[in-house]
């Protein structure tokens, strides 16, 4: 359900606090004048008085009304204005949008999830549904890459969900550092480590375009079914609704359709990795 | 020192052989321990042995002179790795190095052939399980060279 009345005019929201989680990614905790829910997977799409708007995937938990956090990486106009921005500002939330992970169809399966960069902010949120329906799933692996040490966000998390009955959870990085004695190697590396029972398992991957091709190869070959793997797709956007246009991929519109698709949906669309 | 076949049931690459598979693995493997530091094998080295990595942790890289070493990633629990020692001409394609006290199941290679001559259908089993290994470290390396490409 939209929390705005009027769907294209945003909601206000004081942002809070800032948290630095690398060099390019910062995670803002805002908190909506009304309570603001969302499924899982799902986007909003937020926006800076005088600036412009630009979608992003709530980190935070979906059981949790009463703040919002959004992670995100500088990347361009909005996102390296949106760094600039201290605690105390007011910005404006549309949403939530589109169809996000479909939690009740992974009772009683094992989850795996394979991340990459940025990817981990729409995951975070992802995990969080997931602790909460933890007795109705039988486990949930997550396997993360980022570029280097330095780039991997939300370190404190891998921890956690290590001593958390039912989860486990791995990191790699494409170039170590000094400092650095876990693996090497990229997202899918990880993936030779890992005990699944695939028939009764579902995937799910998101990351940059090339992590999510690479990782849907991988999950493939290793006998998962295409209808047994989820992408988060990313595409441009613009009025977020299903009206613009800005956001097809053949015949979906990513905003209204997805972003969360099985690879069965969208496998035969020339458009999937662009 | 040998594993017992529940041991390797608890093996990522022994997943669906049956007991009487198992045990010609357990006949013609052994356990090796490295400490740190330790080179398995070094890139263009005559290959005896295909490992598979059991407990502790392993850097695998390639040499372009003697003295630069490229770390192109690890070797994670479960994995095989050494293939090169199954196909003629037995010579290794990366090096191999532990970067902390290292535990390998260390298979036989010439031994393992023999074996696939006498039983078509495990040398079909472990043919098939070893291109997929190569498959992935192809398709990873693919993946790198993408991410490297676009930073
Ligand atoms: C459903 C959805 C959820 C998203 N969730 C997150 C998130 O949680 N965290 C996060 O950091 N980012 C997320 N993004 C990406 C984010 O929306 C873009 O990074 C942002 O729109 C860039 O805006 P900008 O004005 O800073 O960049 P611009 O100045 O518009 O563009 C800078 C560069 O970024 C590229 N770009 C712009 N939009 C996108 C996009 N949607 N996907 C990929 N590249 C893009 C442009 O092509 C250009 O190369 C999400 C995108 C979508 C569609
Ligand atoms: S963003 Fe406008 S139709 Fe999807």
């Amino acid at each position: 359900m939209l929390n705005n009345k009027n769907i294209y005019k945003p909601i206000r929201a004081k942002l809070t606090n800032v948290i630095d989680e690398s060099q390019l990614i910062k995670t803002f905790v805002l908190v909506p004048e009304d309570k603001f829910s969302f499924k899982t997977g799902q986007f909003i799409e937020l926006s800076v008085d005088g600036i412009g708007e630009a979608p992003f995937t709530p980190s935070s938990s979906p059981l949790v009304t009463e703040k919002l956090e959004v992670t995100v990486m500088k990347t361009g106009y909005v996102t390296e204005y949106m760094h600039m921005l201290k605690p105390g500002v007011e910005m404006g939330i549309r949403g939530p949008y589109g169809r996000g992970y479909p939690v009740e169809k992974f009772f009683g399966k094992e989850v795996l999830i394979l991340g990459g960069g940025c990817g981990l902010a729409p995951i975070r949120s992802l995990l969080y549904a997931l602790e909460d329906i933890k007795d109705r799933l039988v486990k949930v692996i997550l396997c993360y890459g980022s570029k280097t040490p330095a780039d991997c966000i939300y370190k404190p998390l891998f921890d956690r969900l290590n001593s958390t009955e039912k989860f486990e959870a791995h990191r790699t990085v494409d170039k170590a550092d000094e400092d650095w004695d876990g693996s090497v190697g990229v997202a899918t590396t990880l993936l030779n480590k890992i005990r699944i029972n695939i028939e009764n398992s579902v995937a799910v991957v998101c990351g940059p375009p090339i992590m999510m091709k690479f990782g849907a190869i991988r999950l493939l070959e290793m006998g998962y079914k295409d209808d047994q793997i989820y992408l988060s797709m990313e595409k441009n956007m613009s009025c977020g609704l299903g009206k613009c246009g800005h956001c097809m991929m053949g015949e979906f519109f990513v905003c209204k359709d997805g972003p969360v698709f099985t690879y069965d949906e969208i496998k035969h669309n020339p458009e999937i990795w662009r | 020192m040998k594993l017992t076949k529940d041991e390797l049931k608890n093996i990522g690459f022994f997943d669906n052989y049956n007991d009487e598979q198992l045990k010609i693995f357990i006949g013609i493997s052994s356990i090796k321990e490295f400490k740190v530091k330790d080179i398995l094998f070094e890139q263009y080295d005559e290959l005896s042995d295909v490992y598979v990595l059991l407990s502790g942790c392993l850097s695998l890289g390639i040499s372009l002179a003697k003295e630069k070493r490229i770390r192109l990633g690890t070797l994670e629990e479960g994995q095989l790795f050494s293939w090169s020692a199954v196909f003629s001409p037995y010579i290794s394609t990366a090096w191999v190095m532990a970067t902390c006290p290292t535990k390998v199941l260390a298979i036989d290679a010439k031994k393992l052939n023999l074996e696939f001559e006498k039983n078509c259908e495990f040398g079909f089993k472990t043919m098939s399980k070893i291109a997929q290994t190569i498959s992935h470290r192809l398709s990873d390396t693919r993946f790198q060279l993408m991410n490297q490409l676009t930073l």
